[in-house]
């Protein structure tokens, strides 16, 4: 049986650590005496839950509550982390999934049926928003890399070396296993429906998103992969997550002007948009077990991953809107003082 | 912290659900400084409400945030909390404002329901 300050460092682990540096002795005092005398409450625990929980979120920058003396130096510029962060995430598994999907559309028959016209139309629309996304994705990405480089100090070192190695390892293993699967072969296959897209970017899309597979659930797939694809399916991930996890440090280290953080939230209202349509489109091929496009049956299935992919990217979606509201009312309320 | 005096009254509204728990530990500590548990066991008693400790925190963060009151050196691990002079302005005026409020319900209900 744990004592009763056992059970209140217990709860007090909950917060994060700049919190409990701040308040987490005088919190830990509040919880003995309050646990002594309410030894069992679960009341007490869910609010504890509750605000730990907010105090995590006010860390990550998606909510406007308070967090101890000087642990931000730039409230906004930590939601303009959380929301890099989280279209990161939403355009790597909608780029995952698309690839995926316009492989299976390059190989579809030229002609079809009337009735997937609709579904071409969809395919199309899939399509535009992806290369929308990545071109955001650039619009954002540029001005911040250049007041980075503007205004670089010691402390933007090592992010920046681990951005640069991630994104280098990135290119490389994609540029390794571009060509890796049939269906990735750089013919065009007999579909006409992506014309503008180059097999190659596709292939590439493909590559840098091959942990995106179903065959981590199937030990007899997993096990007849040669050693080399297994690596690069691990590897990239890990690639991706340290990529990302480096430029949002950077961002929220890097000395970033007001109004490039304004502009920041004005590119990410255009890329929540895009996302939203990502999201409705994942929705509807995930529901009706159909591809979005006239792709044939076993390429393109929805399954167990896919639904998930959805999942998740709706609710990356949904803190990047929370995080582009907080950072908005920052900058308001920093502009009005 | 707020600009001018005719925002003091604004100051509480602003605190959207933690409002409530801001008044009751800006009027605990209007009777003088106390630590996290001594505010709990104040404000059970005069206004039968137990704060738990995870709400307490938040409000006294928020607070401490907007420089309504001001931590004390800890004591025995305990850290005692004081309004400043910018809370009480600020406590005052939300007080007036609802005292108004109040006014005007038992003015109404002794009007129209004859009890008040």
């Amino acid at each position: 049986m744990s004592t009763t300050r056992e059970r209140a460092e217990r709860l007090l682990r909950w917060y994060p650590r700049a919190w409990r540096e701040r308040y987490g002795e005088e919190f830990a005092e509040l919880l003995v005496a309050d646990i002594e005398e309410r030894p069992r409450s679960a009341a007490r625990t869910l609010d504890v839950a509750r605000a730990a929980l907010t105090a995590r979120l006010a860390m990550a920058g998606l909510t406007e509550s308070p967090v101890p003396g000087g642990t931000l130096a730039n409230p906004a510029q930590a939601s303009l982390g959380a929301l890099c962060a989280a279209l990161g995430l939403c355009l790597a598994l909608s780029a995952a999934m698309w690839s995926q999907l316009a492989i299976a559309w390059r190989w579809a028959p030229r002609a079809f049926s009337p009735q997937a016209a609709l579904g071409g139309e969809l395919a199309t629309l899939a399509s535009a928003a992806v290369l929308a996304f990545l071109a955001l994705a650039a619009l954002a990405v540029i001005p911040v890399g250049l007041a980075v480089a503007r205004h670089f100090t010691r402390r933007l070192a090592a992010p920046a070396l681990v951005l640069a190695a991630a994104v280098t390892v990135l290119a490389l293993g994609g540029h390794h296993f571009i060509y890796q699967w049939p269906g990735t072969g750089g013919a065009a296959g007999q579909g006409a429906l992506l014309p503008a897209i180059p097999s190659g970017f596709l292939a590439f899309t493909w590559s840098l998103t091959y942990w995106f597979s179903s065959t981590w659930w199937h030990w007899s797939s997993l096990s007849a992969l040669n050693p080399q694809d297994l690596a690069w399916m691990a590897a990239s991930p890990v690639a991706l997550v340290t990529a990302v996890a480096a430029a949002v440090t950077l961002v929220r280290r890097a000395e970033l002007p007001p109004r490039l953080l304004a502009y920041e939230t004005r590119i990410a209202a255009l890329a929540c948009a895009v996302a939203g349509i990502l999201v409705a489109g994942g929705g509807a091929w995930v529901f009706s077990g159909r591809p979005p496009g006239p792709a044939q049956g076993g390429l393109a299935h929805a399954g167990l991953t896919d639904s998930a992919a959805t999942a998740l990217l709706a609710l990356a979606l949904a803190a990047a809107c929370r995080a582009r509201e907080t950072a908005l009312r920052t900058l308001r309320r920093r502009a009005s003082r | 912290m707020p600009k001018r005096d005719g925002d003091d009254g604004a100051v509480l509204a602003g605190f959207g659900r933690y409002a409530g728990p801001a008044t009751l530990i800006l009027s605990s500590l209007a009777d003088g400084p106390k630590h996290g548990y001594a505010l709990t066991k104040d404000v059970e008693e005069f206004a039968g409400v137990r704060l738990a400790p995870g709400t307490l925190y938040e409000a006294l963060s928020r607070l401490e945030s907007q420089g309504l009151i001001e931590a004390l050196e800890p004591a025995e691990r305990r850290r005692p909390y004081r309004l400043t002079a910018v809370g009480a302005a600020a406590l005052r005026a939300h007080l007036d404002a609802q005292r108004r409020v109040t006014d005007t319900g038992l003015r109404r209900l002794k009007t129209n329901w004859g009890t008040a």
